[in-house]
């Protein structure tokens, strides 16, 4: 940053080189990069720290055509800085290629405006980041296909080795590691010591080098290598790079592609070829024919949707089985029913009612829409088409996390869709009128344009690993955010630190510098946007056609779908609904700085989507062109004789209307076939019409007469159309005598009571029955109540009753007096227990029980002494613990001992029981004496 | 673009008949589109794959039928419907079944893949034999027929190009003294013999015995004709013996009466299709003869054990003849892929414009039943219902009233209900042929019908078909098998026969009101009314009041 030097010197940072440029290429720059002006830097200095964050450079780097990619891939893996000729030669190889060398000065240019490479063509300087990103290295294989460089291969190895490697080269020997090197890299560099060395190689080192040189450059060794292999490794043609990996050097791998550092080189974009011509006008009858149909299929979409749409999943969306009955009522296939939903949606026709319910419904701007001339109307949906961010050709897929994409749903916006949906339109636009391309050439020649990131075509065509790529989206937000606070950010920060960044609040962003709410408005869409373009690399991987060559393909099939193309060719109104190109591109013209180039490497005009106005404008124009062939609407029909009525074109609206629910419609198309069934004439009736009404509208609008059969129906149906009627009534009041009736009808009290007379001697209420009841009692008639089967109601209080209850329990102050029997039964109990403690016993063996305590003895005895009183019969002292932890003492006499349990006489409780052993503390035997 | 033609997005295309150029642009679209409808202003015709694969075979290429649609077409034709079009006519020709010199019948493709992938098909694979090369497969000679079904259903129609024998040669010559086959019946013939093998539609009474006839003097070789019944092998027989060189003896009858193998042999469905212990012992009749031509009158009514007999015949010429190829069971495209597409079909109207059947002023009669039959037929079992409302004492009256009001010409009752038709019979004095009416009783009370000696002749379900009465120019239905759309349209064929002094015919329909006997009637209506017949609809009342 040195003030002293002029401006024309040999800039010595990106700051400084952007600080010489004009105000055109720094326009252009902005304009090509817009990330660097949110927000806007506060001088040149930050712009250039900017342009070299790693988010920003990354994505420059994606916006790049393959062949300016490719020279930016060159110059990472040239020398830093290399000359034009260096990289002339990297590019066009030994034998200078004249495509490339005219392609070249167009791709550098690009490359200088886009301040990814700075510097003089004699110090042609590759952006750090983006030397880094696409730099050959172990984890990121370079797509070119090269290995290090032998100086930084040779970095750790023993000099003893390199001096080794430098003699056998037949080089001589030098003292130091680092000249060796260079001597070595000169060999390698030098075409005609080269070739002279690999003269002198076997023939299967050869075969080696020649399965290395376009990559990948590293092989495996065993740790005793082939004499092919140690040929190549004792003169450095093969380094090592790790145990059993080696490398082919770049210098070597350079020297065998006879200087090229790609494969291939694609200077030109691939041409758009044609697939097949058509006369003009039958591509725009045929692009008109298709936009009323696009105008029809989405009214009769709406139309079905009338009474209540389907609706609105928990997750958002349409259900499956709700697009299948959608498809099947536009009679078309599932995902070109999704298209029309999401048409309609994403032109604001059909939303979400926000119910508590949620259904699908049209809204209000859809009966403004439907009110206006079909021109503008089809203007107004492909102008929503153009811009919508959703594509409906996701629906059905599925997403990462393995969950189906639903029309209308979450997940379907891939912000890339407008503009391939322009390019593609634009590319169309090249060819002359009425060719229609070759869907392949088109997907090819924006595979040049944008070559495709991850899937596709491996890792080798991808400037970097796509998961990379989306990692690092989130981190460009934080940049922004961290901009905006005023904060710099040098570098790249982490991804995972960058996620985190994301979430900072708007407000906490907007809180630093004088620019804050740009920084703050930033940080949101960047974190959007990021999400959006994560999103957009796992499925896209996943197809193996990337999103934008999908995006493309559906943009054609959409295109002719909505009448913008016909049978495959660009129609006059779908070249004015995305401007004028040709203007357009003359204009763009003059802002490149050094507009030097043939013509056929101008840039391929910066795919940009027109702004809202400028669409607006072009749609509008499109709709003047389109107007004149679109059919004009009928006012007639021709009725026939098998009840049939044939529309021979569009007819008038409220024709149709009329006619819609009169009859069914059988066939659609250019004309409609209606077919006049019994039902369809009722429907009519129902809807109000009378049947003069009906003849009426027929003979009116029949070209021919109105055949006798019709008529016929149309009044046999309303002969008996209301014959029976149907209608609520709460109550009713029957009287034989009608004078009554007449009476009480008469009455001004009655009023309030809703009555009408059904037949001379029945009236209806709308008042319920005992509302009636006291109303008539209230005017003085004594009715009674009739019930259901029309008996008279008697009148009686009635009881009102429980279901059966039992009584409450009394609850006592105490227990209850014991009857003679419990008392027996305790006085027993008593006394046994009392038995039981008191018997004087024998001591257990190896036990010393005190008095009047439980014995205790091991498992093993208790099992014992238990068994010998099975035998004996005797009785036993037992000490037991029951379940509930509660311990006692016991006199038993045991019966048998089986499964763990003992079957004995209790003599405390009186009856036979059963113990578990393990629950038994101790035993011992009854005294003898007490026998 | 302002053609006759509207093409739809279901496939139909609509043809707007009073266009200037609307009959060049039917000629055009007829090889690939089938008729559907032909009412009076729009007709409606259908685009099917089988259609589009006729077409090919016929010789013409999806360009065409592009270049026909595109031409004619009032609107632009959706790119899709083009595309589809392309797509299903080049389906057509990459399998194709040929005559080898070593391994007889054989299988051929131009196109490997499709070839594999039909032969992995479960269903071919029973059929085929060795794989002689990759791109040929032996075809067992008997299921030359099964393995065409079978290729048509899975979407690869085989061309077939193993021709047909030619059969025991016999002299069959037109006699033509007097009369001449009428150029649209020159036409069927001359596509059926281009085509090979196919079917005829023709109008009731529009003359299809000649068609017959005069295919057989095409082929010059023994013929098996097939029919519905004896009565209709004798007019066949009667029929031949008039028109062409063949003598009585030269004819064969083969029924359940007798059973004579001529080199003309006319056998009965019936007789064919008698099953006993478990097989069909008449089915050898088809190899009794070297025959070179097997024809098949009223091929709607194929039963279908003949339709399985058929798919073994493919090796022999097969003419269908019909006035309504409308099956109810729907196995049309049966009768299309056995007997072979469609040769020829000419549209009612356009027979009648030409003055050969006559012209007919079809009227459906209303009549309402009385307050009991109403309650009655309330509440009448659910199978019960069309029996009772058909049969409703109202329609008799109706029909007295419509045979007073033609006193003198000839009529024909025609009803589904023996008792309503004895009813019938007696109040008005006339003969009734049922089931059990012997075959001469039927035939004397046919020729006293004939010469006038009777006028008014009530006739069930037996004498639907292939009954040939010059004059009767008054039809009367009282009742019908339901709602077969056929049979409505044979019985008003019944009074089609063109009149000597240019007489209107007259078919009623009579038909209860409010019941499912409308609603029988409207769909038995349909093919009729399809074809350009417009019924008009009468109330019993106006006709009683007018009688």
């Amino acid at each position: 940053m040195s003030t002293e030097e002029k401006p024309a010197a040999a800039p010595r940072s990106l700051a400084e080189a952007l600080r010489g440029r004009d105000d055109v290429a720094l326009a252009a720059l902005l304009r090509s990069r817009p990330d660097l002006i949110t927000p806007v830097p506060t001088d040149l200095t930050q712009l250039a720290t900017r342009a070299g964050t790693r988010a920003s450079v990354v994505r420059a780097l994606e916006r790049l055509d393959r062949f300016t990619l490719q020279t930016a891939q060159a110059l990472a893996v040239a020398a830093d800085p290399a000359s034009y000729d260096e990289l002339l030669g990297l590019m066009a190889g030994d034998d200078r290629d004249p495509a490339v060398s005219a392609a070249l000065p167009h791709a550098l240019r690009v490359l200088r405006e886009q301040a990814l490479v700075w510097g003089g063509d004699d110090r042609l300087r590759l952006v750090r980041t983006a030397r880094e990103l696409l730099a050959p290295s172990p984890q990121h294989p370079s797509p070119t296909g090269l290995g290090p460089t032998v100086r930084e291969a040779t970095t750790g190895m023993s000099p003893g080795r390199i001096q080794e490697i430098v003699a056998t080269a037949g080089l001589p020997s030098t003292h130091d590691s680092v000249s060796a090197v260079a001597a070595l890299t000169a060999l390698f560099d030098d075409p005609a010591r080269m070739s002279a060395l690999l003269d002198e190689a076997p023939a299967e080192s050869v075969e080696v080098l020649e399965r290395l040189v376009w990559g990948p450059p590293y092989g495996q060794v065993t740790a005793d290598p082939a004499p092919r292999l140690r040929w190549l490794l004792d003169r450095g043609l093969l380094l090592p790079t790790a145990p059993g990996t080696v490398v082919l050097p770049r210098e070597v791998a350079l020297r065998l592609r006879a200087g090229r550092a790609h494969r291939a080189v694609e200077p030109s974009p691939p041409p758009v070829e044609a697939a097949a011509t058509h006369r003009p006008q039958v591509v725009d009858a045929t692009a008109a024919g298709q936009a009323y149909t696009a105008l029809a299929t989405v009214e009769e979409l709406l139309k079905d949707w009338h009474e209540g749409g389907p609706a609105v999943l928990r997750a958002g969306g349409l259900s499956v089985r709700d697009l299948k009955r959608t498809a099947a009522a536009l009679d078309v296939p599932e995902p070109v029913a999704a298209f029309w939903v999401e048409l309609a949606y994403a032109a604001g026709l059909l939303a979400s009612d926000g119910e508590a319910d949620e259904r699908y419904a049209a809204t209000p701007a859809y009966d403004e829409w439907r009110e206006r001339p079909d021109a503008e109307r089809w203007a107004h949906l492909v102008t929503a088409w153009l811009a919508a961010t959703r594509t409906a050709g996701l629906v059905g897929g599925r997403d990462a996390k393995d969950r189906t994409l639903s029309a209308l749903g979450p997940g379907l916006d891939r912000s890339a869709a407008p503009e391939v949906r322009h390019r593609v339109l634009t590319l169309l636009s090249g060819l002359p009128e009425g060719t229609a391309p070759a869907p392949e050439s088109v997907l090819a020649r924006l595979r040049w344009e944008r070559p495709p990131r991850g899937g596709g075509r491996g890792p080798a065509g991808a400037p970097f690993p796509a998961a990379e790529s989306a990692r690092q989206a989130p981190g460009g937000t934080t940049a922004g955010a961290g901009r905006g606070a005023g904060a710099p950010a040098a570098g790249s920060p982490p991804g995972a630190e960058g996620a985190r960044w994301a979430g900072v609040p708007a407000a906490e962003g907007a809180h630093g510098a004088g620019g804050a709410g740009a920084g703050g408005a930033r940080g949101v869409y960047g974190s959007v946007a990021g999400g959006v373009r994560g999103a957009e690399g796992a499925p896209g991987a996943g197809d193996g056609e990337d999103l934008r060559a999908r995006v493309a393909r559906w943009t054609l099939s959409e295109a002719e779908m909505l009448g913008v193309t016909g049978r495959g060719a660009l129609s006059a109104h779908g070249r004015a609904l995305i401007g004028a190109p040709a203007a357009r591109r003359a204009e763009a013209e003059p802002e490149g700085p050094g507009d030097k180039l043939p013509v056929h490497h101008r840039p391929a005009p910066v795919p940009v989507p027109l702004s809202p106005a400028e669409q607006a404008t072009a749609a509008a124009a499109a709709a003047r062109l389109l107007a004149p062939l679109l059919p004009e609407p009928l006012d007639h029909v021709l009725l026939q004789a098998d009840l049939t009525a044939v529309a021979p074109g569009p007819l008038e609206r409220p024709l149709a209307d009329v006619l819609g629910v009169l009859a069914d419609v059988e066939s659609k198309g250019g004309a409609t076939v209606y077919r006049f069934t019994p039902g369809s004439v009722r429907r009519a009736l129902d809807a109000g019409q009378t049947a003069s009404d009906l003849h009426a509208f027929l003979a009116a609008h029949s070209r021919t007469p109105v055949p006798q059969p019709l008529a016929y129906l149309i009044d046999d149906v309303a002969r008996r159309h209301g014959h029976l009627r149907v209608g609520a009534a709460s109550a009713y009041v029957r009287c034989d005598d009608d004078a009554v009736l007449s009476e009480i009808l008469a009455d001004k009290r009655a009023a309030g009571l809703g009555l009408r007379r059904l037949a001379p001697t029945v009236l209806a209420a709308q008042a319920g029955p005992a509302g009636l009841l006291e109303g008539l009692r209230a005017m003085g008639f004594a009715p009674a109540a009739e019930s259901a089967e029309g008996d008279v109601v008697i009148a009686r209080a009635d009881a009102h009753r429980t279901p059966p209850r039992t009584p409450p329990a009394p609850v006592p102050d105490g227990p209850p007096v014991p009857d003679d029997t419990l008392l027996t039964a305790a006085i027993r109990a008593v006394r046994a227990g009392d038995l039981a403690s008191t018997t004087p016993r024998k001591p257990a063996a190896g036990s010393e029980p005190g008095h009047g305590e439980p014995p205790r003895t091991t498992a093993a005895e208790t099992l014992a002494t238990v068994q010998a009183a099975v035998l004996t019969g005797e009785a036993l002292w037992i000490g037991y613990v029951n379940a509930e932890g509660g311990a006692s003492q016991r006199v038993i006499a045991p019966v048998r001992v089986e499964g763990g349990f003992v079957t004995a006489y209790d003599h405390t409780a009186d009856e036979v029981r059963t113990y578990p052993l393990h629950r038994i503390t101790g035993v011992a035997e009854l005294a003898d004496d007490e026998r | 673009m302002n053609g006759p033609l509207i093409v739809q997005s279901d496939k139909t295309l609509l043809l707007e008949v009073d266009h200037e150029q609307a009959d060049d642009c039917r000629r055009v679209i007829a090889p690939f589109a089938e008729l559907e409808r032909a009412p009076e202003h729009i007709h409606t015709y259908r685009v099917t794959p089988l259609g589009l694969w006729n077409a090919r075979a016929a010789g013409h290429d999806a360009e065409q039928v592009v270049d026909a649609l595109v031409q004619y077409s009032r609107y632009p034709v959706p790119h899709a419907l083009l595309v589809d079009i392309a797509d299903t006519m080049d389906r057509y020709g990459r399998l194709s079944l040929h005559k080898h010199p070593a391994h007889g019948l054989v299988l051929t493709s131009t196109d490997r893949p499709v070839l594999e992938e039909v032969l992995r098909s479960k269903r071919i694979a029973p059929l085929v034999g060795a794989r002689i090369d990759p791109d040929t497969v032996v075809v067992h000679p008997s299921e030359r027929g099964q393995i065409k079904q079978t290729l048509l259903k899975l979407g690869w129609p085989a061309e077939d190009l193993a021709g047909y024998v030619d059969g025991e040669a016999h002299p069959i010559e037109l006699v033509e003294d007097g009369w001449a086959l009428r150029p649209y019946q020159k036409q069927a013939v001359e596509n059926f013999w281009h085509g090979g093998s196919g079917v005829v539609v023709l109008p009731c009474g529009a003359g299809k015995t000649l068609v017959g006839a005069g295919s057989m003097a095409q082929a010059k070789s023994t013929t098996l004709i097939l029919v519905t019944n004896t009565v209709s092998a004798r007019q066949w027989k009667h029929e031949l013996v008039r028109r062409t060189s063949l003598t009585e003896d030269e004819i064969g009858e083969y029924s359940g009466t007798r059973k004579e193998i001529r080199p003309v042999t006319i056998a009965t469905y019936q007789v064919l299709t008698t099953k006993r212990k478990g097989i069909y012992p008449h089915l050898e009749l088809f190899d009794s003869r070297d025959w070179g031509l097997i024809l098949y009158d009223e091929v709607h009514l194929l039963p279908a054990p003949v339709f399985k007999f058929t798919a073994d015949l493919q090796a022999r010429r097969r003419l269908g003849l019909t006035a309504t190829l409308v099956r109810e069971d729907g196995r049309e495209s049966d009768v299309f892929s056995l007997i072979g597409p469609k040769r020829f079909d000419a549209p009612w109207k356009e027979i009648e414009a030409q003055g050969y059947i006559a012209p007919a002023d079809c009227v459906e009669v209303r009549v309402n039943l009385t307050d009991s039959e109403r309650l009655a037929y309330a509440t009448a079992e659910q199978e019960e219902k069309y029996r009772f409302c058909s049969t409703t004492a109202t329609k008799q009256k109706v029909t007295e009233a419509i045979v007073r009001r033609f006193a003198g010409q000839q009529i024909l009752v025609i009803g589904q209900y023996i008792d309503q038709l004895d009813e019938l019979g007696e109040h008005l004095d006339a003969p009734v042929i049922k089931g059990e009416t012997s075959n001469a009783q039927r035939e004397k009370l046919f020729d006293a019908f004939r010469e006038g000696e009777i006028n008014v002749l009530v006739v069930s379900k037996v004498a639907n078909f292939s009954i040939d009465l010059p004059e009767a120019t008054v039809a009367i239905q009282v009742s019908g098998t339901f709602g077969s759309r056929q049979e409505e349209a044979q019985r008003l064929g019944r009074v089609l026969r063109p009149k000597a002094d240019g007489h209107q015919a007259h078919f009623y329909s009579v038909v209860a009101r409010d019941t499912i006997d409308q609603d029988f009637a409207a769909h038995r209506q349909r093919f009729l009314a399809e074809q350009g017949y417009a019924y008009r609809i009468m109330d019993a009342d106006e006709l009683l009041t007018d009688g």
